[in-house]
């Protein structure tokens, strides 16, 4: 990992609160695996003070790409970069997804947590067999669909929790009949903590190897601070930027 | 080209500039951004005889130019830090200082004695002012008796130089800082985070499970800089200034406030190479102001 000035290469507005950042850095683009993520300073200032952590969406080196939702003060003024601004960037961090091959899998995404998973899907599609469940609260929140297509799916269900667009329901609705045609051994998720409760409670009986990529508070984003932590099942804490953000779902203690 | 030298007497740094305890893990962890020999020394994060998992999340709260911090010092303990300080050590040369802690005066002296008799280990930081161990932020350093107490007890059963931490959040800090002198501290730190309040108005609750929680970044820097001004006209001893330094400039201003040396703290945790950078700074700055040594501008303000 490394500190360094990047510059962004294009930043646009997709939808709504919704923008794709392009970034150059060789670095990064070629180090980085699916479910690392960077950190990134949005003021340049002492105000807001922390860097944000983003997952990389997509490498095209040496360009890396983050798709993010303005949800605060800090991704609001992450929207205001324009090309050729310069950005201090830290990466690439925490672990990765493992890497599997002839395997069948499936990823869940929900909302903006599609951002690891379309790195994932595009470098594994090709050695594995994939199907992917991705919802969001409307279609508006439900973007790439078309580009997800491209890749060659076993079989890909779509859901909005309003219906629009998209099927009615959540990523759990039929994901149990979806495992089963597909005959799915390895899950990777990322999406809400809600969404993490109701998968647990639905796949993480089912006997098959379910990875989770976890967001938490993060201070540094290296391991240093200690703030980003979340408790384990063996109810010791662990750090979602190091020892993460990607975990067995059964190393986490969840609520329900 | 100006000389960085930063002496405190018991030793002779190559820079002023020390990572902060609890900002720079255990050293190690920055080997990936730069050579740890660029710094004056650095100090561990703090260490209890046990193995510790700190404090429920959520565990630091961002605020204007600055951050809330309740991590209650999570840590392997003292045993457990032998390893790592013999890891460390054997990739630099660079002096290294462990934040001792305690729950009581026991615990401190046992904390010192495991650590007193490596040589990997350079000096001992007496945190007797972390405000996120006990309820309502309560520390030995709160007052005059606790401070002079504990730092006698631990100094006469170590060898190793101490530098003792205190807690601005007392009302009479140079009085504090005296007593330390007096019980035998080759050096005091200043300052360990102020005690803050966040709250969700939603909830209508405290955001921190302990409530109280430390406060520290740019926004202390001239709360920091008062008090190391203050306790460096009150004690003889070596100061080293915190709060906030994110510039070679601050390090200057709180060289001229009196200090020999500088911690920095948040810097390293929103910016793994700050630290570096703020080295850099402080050379070029003392060239271009015509500054030779740090002596030439210590405690040298003109009033
Ligand atoms: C590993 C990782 C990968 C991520 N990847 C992506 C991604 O690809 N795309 C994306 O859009 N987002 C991603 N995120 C989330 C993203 O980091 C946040 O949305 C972003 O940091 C929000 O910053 P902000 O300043 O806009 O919002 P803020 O204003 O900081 O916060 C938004 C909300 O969180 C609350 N909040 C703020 N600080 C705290 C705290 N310390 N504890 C509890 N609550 C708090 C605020 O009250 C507010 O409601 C990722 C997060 C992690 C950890
Ligand atoms: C996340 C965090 C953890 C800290 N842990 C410790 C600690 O273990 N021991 C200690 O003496 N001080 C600890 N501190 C205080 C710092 O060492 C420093 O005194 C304080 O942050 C003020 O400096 P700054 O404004 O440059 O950060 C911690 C601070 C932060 C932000
Ligand atoms: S964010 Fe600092 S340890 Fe994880």
């Amino acid at each position: 990992m490394k500190e360094e000035e990047c510059r962004v290469a294009a930043n646009t507005n997709i939808q709504g609160r919704y923008y794709l950042m392009k970034i150059e850095s060789e670095y990064i683009s070629e180090k980085s695996d699916p479910g690392n993520f960077v950190m990134i300073a949005v003021s340049g200032s002492n105000d807001p003070l922390l860097k944000r952590p983003f997952g990389i969406f997509k490498i095209d080196s040496p360009y890396f790409y983050i798709y993010y939702e303005v949800v605060g003060r800090g991704s609001k003024l992450m929207a205001s970069k324009k090309e050729g601004d310069r950005v201090m960037v830290v990466g690439p961090l925490g672990n990765a997804f493992p890497k599997y091959e002839n395997e069948n899998m499936l990823f869940v995404g929900g909302g903006r947590g599609i951002a690891p998973l379309y790195f994932a899907i595009e470098k594994y599609s090709g050695s594995n067999n994939i199907s992917l469940i991705y919802g969001g609260r409307s279609k508006d929140d439900l973007l790439f669909t078309e580009e997800l297509k491209q890749f060659p799916l076993n079989e890909a269900a779509f859901y909005t929790d309003d219906g629009s667009g998209f099927k009615k329901g959540l990523v759990t609705t039929d994901i149990k009949e979806i495992i089963e045609r597909n005959g799915i051994n390895v899950t990777f998720s990322c999406g809400p903590d809600k969404m993490f409760e109701s998968l647990n409670e639905e796949i993480g009986s089912l006997g098959i190897r379910n990875f989770v990529s976890l967001e938490a508070f993060m201070g540094c984003g290296f391991g240093i601070c200690y703030s980003c932590v979340v408790k384990g099942s063996d109810g010791k804490y662990k750090k979602v930027c190091s020892d993460g953000p990607v975990f067995r779902m059964e190393e986490i203690k969840w609520q329900t | 080209m100006a000389d960085l030298t930063a002496d405190l007497g018991f030793i002779k740094l190559k820079n002023p500039v020390i990572p902060a305890s609890g900002t720079f893990g255990y050293g190690g962890e920055f080997l990936q951004f730069f050579d740890l020999d660029l710094l004056g020394a650095f100090v561990m994060k703090g260490v209890y005889t046990d193995e510790r998992g700190g404090n429920e999340p959520p565990r630091i709260w961002e605020t204007p130019s600055g951050l809330l911090n309740s991590i209650g010092l999570a840590g392997p303990g003292a045993e457990g830090l032998k390893k790592i300080i013999k890891d460390v050590a054997s990739k630099t040369s660079t002096p290294i200082i462990v934040n001792v802690c305690g729950g009581t005066d026991e615990e401190y002296l046992e904390v010192a004695r495991v650590l007193d008799v490596m040589k990997e280990v350079a000096m001992l930081e007496l945190n007797i002012s972390c405000p996120n161990v006990r309820a309502g932020g309560s520390c030995p350093a709160q007052n005059s008796s606790d401070t002079k107490r504990v730092v006698k007890l631990v100094k006469e059963n170590t060898k190793k130089p101490l530098i003792v931490k205190l807690s601005p959040n007392v009302s009479n800090i140079s009085s504090i800082a005296c007593s330390a002198e007096e019980a035998g501290a080759d050096a005091i730190s200043v300052v360990n985070t102020f005690l803050g309040l966040a709250l969700d108005i939603e909830k209508r609750k405290p955001v921190f499970k302990n409530f109280f929680a430390g406060l520290s970044g740019p926004a202390i820097k001239p709360l920091a800089l008062k008090i190391v001004w203050e306790v460096a006209n009150a004690v003889s001893i070596p100061v080293i200034g915190i709060g906030g330094i994110m510039t070679g400039r601050d390090v200057l201003e709180f060289i001229l406030a009196g200090a020999s040396a500088v911690q920095t703290g948040t810097v390293n945790i929103v910016e793994p190479t700050g630290s570096v950078r703020i080295i850099n700074e402080t050379r070029e700055l003392m060239d271009k102001l015509k500054i030779n040594k740090l002596e030439e501008i210590r405690g040298c303000l003109e009033i």
